[in-house]
């Protein structure tokens, strides 16, 4: 796993969500499970419970509930930039479940691949970046090789 | 006649070849020449990638710390100290910045790490009065270290 064969990303957010109004990235998530299989019995627990209270509390998301006959119960996210994350969810309690989509609603759509700075400035400089004559400025004279007068 | 022994002599090699080579051509595909293709000279290479990978992440911490060290002499040379000198008396100041933000404020705010260079003169100076002085003196302003508990 070297840095140059794996791809990475600088740290950002997506344009500067949070300085102004915060926009929910997830657009939309669809649960997908089986209405009589023992893997998506958390899943039914929490479709039952806590996936109204989920929706009308983030109503920027959109959320589709859809039973099928299916043998892994999985959620799908998808975010505003396109990316599509797909959760497997076989035998997670419905607690387990409401943690993980609250990881998902707060994530933002960006990828999830080394981060190469754990920091991000737009304005890294205050004072102005350092040049060769922030402390020699042109009045003193150039540089003259110094002449020793023992010499 | 049945020839029934000819089946028996094929082998089922397994079915995924393709996609365990593709797993380790990926890690060689920004190499120059035909290790970037072939599988048995990407084996070896993507071999020794991978150690220098493995000992580089000490090599980093290493040299991150000589590049801190090296800027931070260049910057206290402009204004008159030298770097053994001036990280001396920052310590003695009690001024606790290591050499990463320090290196950082002599790129970006060059007048604050004036202002750095200046405190540690000061403090040099107070240490030469203290050691060569009479002891008459009082203290001076920056040897009076704050201790918060």
């Amino acid at each position: 796993m070297t840095s140059r064969a794996t791809p990475s990303r600088f740290l950002r957010s997506v344009l500067q969500n949070g300085v102004g109004r915060y926009v929910c990235q997830l657009k939309r998530i669809s649960i997908v499970f089986s209405k009589n299989a023992q893997s998506s019995l958390g899943l039914r627990d929490f479709i039952e419970e806590g996936v109204v209270d989920y929706a009308k509390k983030n109503p920027g998301t959109v959320v589709y509930v859809s039973p099928q006959s299916c043998r892994i119960p999985k959620i799908v996210a998808e975010y505003l930039n396109g990316n599509v994350r797909e959760e497997i969810v076989t035998n997670k309690t419905s607690p387990q479940i409401s943690e993980l989509l609250t990881k998902l609603t707060t994530q933002s759509g960006l990828d999830i691949i080394r981060i190469r700075k754990p920091f991000h400035t737009d304005n890294p400089s205050i004072q102005g970046q350092w040049h060769p004559f922030t402390n020699r400025p042109p009045s003193i004279g150039p540089i003259r090789v110094q002449k020793q007068d023992t010499q | 006649m049945v020839f029934l022994t000819l089946s028996c002599w094929i082998r089922n090699r397994g079915p995924d070849r393709y996609w365990k080579v593709q797993e380790l051509l990926k890690h060689a595909r920004h190499f120059r020449g035909r290790k970037n293709r072939c599988y048995s000279l990407a084996v070896r290479t993507v071999r020794k990638a991978f150690v220098y990978a493995t000992k580089a992440r000490k090599l980093k911490k290493r040299n991150m710390r000589t590049l801190w060290i090296t800027r931070i002499a260049a910057a206290s040379r402009e204004h008159g100290m030298k770097y053994p000198a001036l990280m001396h008396n920052l310590t003695k100041s009690s001024v606790q910045l290591n050499r990463r933000v320090i290196s950082d404020l002599a790129v970006t705010e060059p007048r604050s790490f004036l202002s750095l260079a200046k405190l540690a003169q000061a403090r040099k100076q107070e240490g030469f009065r203290v050691a060569l002085g009479d002891g008459k003196e009082p203290p001076g302003v920056f040897s009076r270290v704050v201790l918060l508990q």
